[in-house]
């Protein structure tokens, strides 16, 4: 697992930017936390990629326009605790049958 | 005051805009209504999809933001592939796109899309304009991030009630960026790059220097020349660096990658130290990134850090405007005490690397390019669409003119060739044009034919008509056992017909009559009398339909493994 902080200008598009960096790589997003610090906003990323994308990753960040820096991690416990990453995904409790049901009541 | 369509033309006239290709629509019509005396010359495609490939062509024959406009939900759509052709290959691009009314915004309501979310991935940069008050802002930012360091498309999408709203207007702004975002992570120092590199080349047996479209669009084709012809080692292009090198440099190998010569293909797996020159190195020019150049340290000059270390670690990234960097580094190495490449430069170019004897299917229409080719002036431009032909088209491709080869390169966008050449011809009015596309490609924007007719532009359109999807059939024959699934195109339309129904005129030449030798003094008339006019021609060319383009390094292979036509 792969922990980064990317402190970011909030303008409009800039975190889903950062965060369809991930979602194109087709690497799931355990757990993403944004706040406002200071006058930037920082989004902390949790995740598991390979060394080949954690490069690509960081560069492509790197290239958004409005994307101040971009720093690795260290996991820490909270952060672990609220990923949930002993749960399935997707979530069990939604299964294809009940998706069905839902779809045609 | 002044109503906000009117401050979106002000502000695009204070960028240097003069010409701008579009597609009117509901959304968009405020702007549309504002266009007579706003000095911007707009130019009616039939397609969005034309308008935004004409505004390529634009871009990329003159080095200007090529501005594409359309109108809200389909409109916008019709733009996204143009936008992500002209991200894969660094054009800078502004579109511009009406939305529905502000409170109507995510009620689905009647051509309504998501144009800012669906080309977030596409873009450099975008917005959804919020105020009338802020256009001025939004088009200045957008413009200087089209133009600045590796060029890009960019978009702006504007709500229909903020384009008629008046503000109070004082003029367009300037905008500066802010403190630079993010540092590259591992940018050779200026000061110490160059002496690293004449250590590297001090070191070396078999240096190659790769050039890409970076070379060309920093303005730094003269620059690299000086310091290929210092250097004296064997240099090749990739399909977007063709014109960047002198085709008569001794030193020059042709077109590096899946199709490229096998002289350039055998020299970049040999090489113990390769120099990038502006290139990202994508898998058309690497085959096997695992396998990739397997013997070599890399030195990799480029704009943009995002393209470093993508297939392979660089041992020496050179980041920044290639306009700056080689002439740094020449500087140095004129002092320096380089060795003397020229016995394996010899080795390299030598004859037993030479293109196999020129026989196959493919001959006939490798010739006849290679004729129109010799009798285009030397700043004329050739247009290459995607396929087979776009291939042949490059590996025959011999002026020196750094815009001189056009073609979708990175996403390869069937049917980017024709519309792109409207462009391209308004863009260099004085230069002759020439389209090549394949019978696929060339329906694809079948379309902007009335476009060529209304601005009777002397475009020169060739189709080379295999009655076949021909790359594909080619893979189909390669690697699928000859399951030809639908790439069958045998029941073209008659292009002449076609042609003439838009009040083009239009001709057919079939294989066997330029085959002919009782024919060839006819045909040569005709290509010359095909090149010379002054309006819009269009030349069907009939070619085998089991034509392969080789050489060819497959899928998955090293670049040492090309197959040859047997």
């Amino acid at each position: 697992m792969h922990i980064f902080h990317i402190r970011y200008r909030n303008t409009q598009g800039t975190l889903m930017r950062i965060l369809s960096a991930v979602s194109r790589r087709g690497i799931d997003l355990p757990y993403v936390q944004a706040e406002p610090t200071e006058h930037i906003h920082k989004v902390t990323l949790l995740m598991d990629a390979n060394a080949k994308q954690v490069g690509q990753l960081c560069r492509e960040w790197r290239g958004v326009v409005d994307v101040v820096d971009v720093r690795p991690g260290a996991p820490i416990k909270e952060l672990w605790d609220h990923a949930h990453l002993d749960l399935p995904h997707p979530p069990d409790s939604v299964g294809a049958a009940e998706n069905a049901r839902s779809a045609t009541a | 005051m002044r109503r906000g369509a009117q401050i979106v033309l002000d502000c695009l006239r204070a960028e240097g805009v003069d010409l701008a290709f579009g597609y009117p629509g509901g959304a968009i019509m405020p702007l549309y209504d504002a266009l007579e005396g706003s000095g911007i010359r707009h130019v009616l495609t039939r397609h969005e999809q034309g308008a935004v490939f004409a505004a390529e062509g634009y871009a990329r024959a003159t080095g200007k933001v090529g501005v594409a406009i359309a109108t809200s939900g389909p409109g916008a759509t019709n733009l996204v592939t143009g936008i992500a052709d002209a991200k894969m290959d660094s054009v800078p691009l502004v579109c511009i796109t009406g939305q529905v009314r502000s409170p109507l915004i995510g009620t689905d309501a009647f051509q309504e899309t998501d144009v800012f979310g669906m080309t977030l991935s596409l873009t450099k940069w975008n917005r959804l304009v919020r105020s009338t008050e802020e256009i001025p802002r939004v088009i200045a930012e957008a413009f200087h991030w089209a133009r600045s360091g590796r060029p890009g498309p960019v978009m702006i999408d504007i709500p229909v009630d903020m384009m008629k709203a008046s503000v109070e207007f004082t003029g367009s702004v300037h905008f500066t960026p802010r403190a630079p975002a993010c540092g590259s992570g591992r940018v050779g120092s200026e000061s110490t790059f160059a002496t690293t590199l004449i250590a590297l080349l001090q070191q070396a047996k078999k240096p190659v220097a790769l050039v890409g479209a970076g070379a060309k669009l920093s303005g730094a084709v003269e620059d690299l020349q000086q310091t290929l012809d210092l250097l004296n080692i064997p240099a090749f292009a990739t399909v977007h660096g063709l014109g960047a090198v002198r085709q008569d440099s001794p030193y020059y190998l042709g077109m590096v990658g899946m199709h490229g010569t096998r002289a350039a293909n055998m020299a970049l797996d040999e090489t113990d130290l390769l120099l990038v020159f502006g290139a990202r190195l994508d898998d058309r020019v690497t085959g096997e990134p695992t396998r990739f150049a397997p013997h070599a340290k890399i030195v990799h000059f480029e704009i943009d850090p995002m393209q470093l270390d993508r297939v392979r670690a660089c041992e020496l990234p050179v980041i920044g405007n290639l306009a700056k960097t080689i002439p740094a580094f020449f500087q140095e190495a004129q002092r320096a005490h380089l060795p003397d490449f020229s016995a394996w430069r010899a080795v390299a170019s030598g004859a037993e690397r030479a293109e196999p004897r020129k026989a196959g299917l493919a001959h006939p229409t490798k010739s006849f390019l290679e004729q129109l080719f010799a009798r285009m002036p030397e700043n004329g431009t050739v247009l290459a669409d995607v396929g087979q032909h776009q291939m042949w088209a490059a590996q025959c491709f011999r002026a020196s003119s750094p815009r001189g080869f056009i073609t979708s390169g990175g996403l390869g966008a069937m049917g980017f060739a024709l519309p792109a050449a409207v462009g391209v011809q308004l863009g260099r009015p004085n230069t002759t044009v020439l389209c090549v596309s394949g019978d696929g490609g060339f329906q694809m924007n079948i379309q902007e034919l009335a476009t060529v007719h209304r601005l009777e532009l002397p475009i020169k359109m060739v189709i080379i008509d295999n009655k076949f999807l021909g790359m594909v059939r080619q893979w189909q024959e390669l690697f699928f056992a000859r399951n030809y699934a639908e790439t069958d195109l045998s029941d073209n339309p008659d292009f002449v017909e076609i042609a003439k129904a838009y009040k083009i005129s239009a001709s057919l030449l079939k294989e066997e009559e330029f085959l002919d030798p009782a024919a060839s003094a006819n045909v040569a008339r005709r290509l010359d009398r095909f090149l010379r006019s002054n309006q819009p021609e269009l030349l069907v060319f009939e070619c085998h339909p089991e034509a392969n383009v080789y050489p060819m390094v497959p899928s998955g292979a090293s670049l040492s493994e090309m197959v040859f036509e047997e």
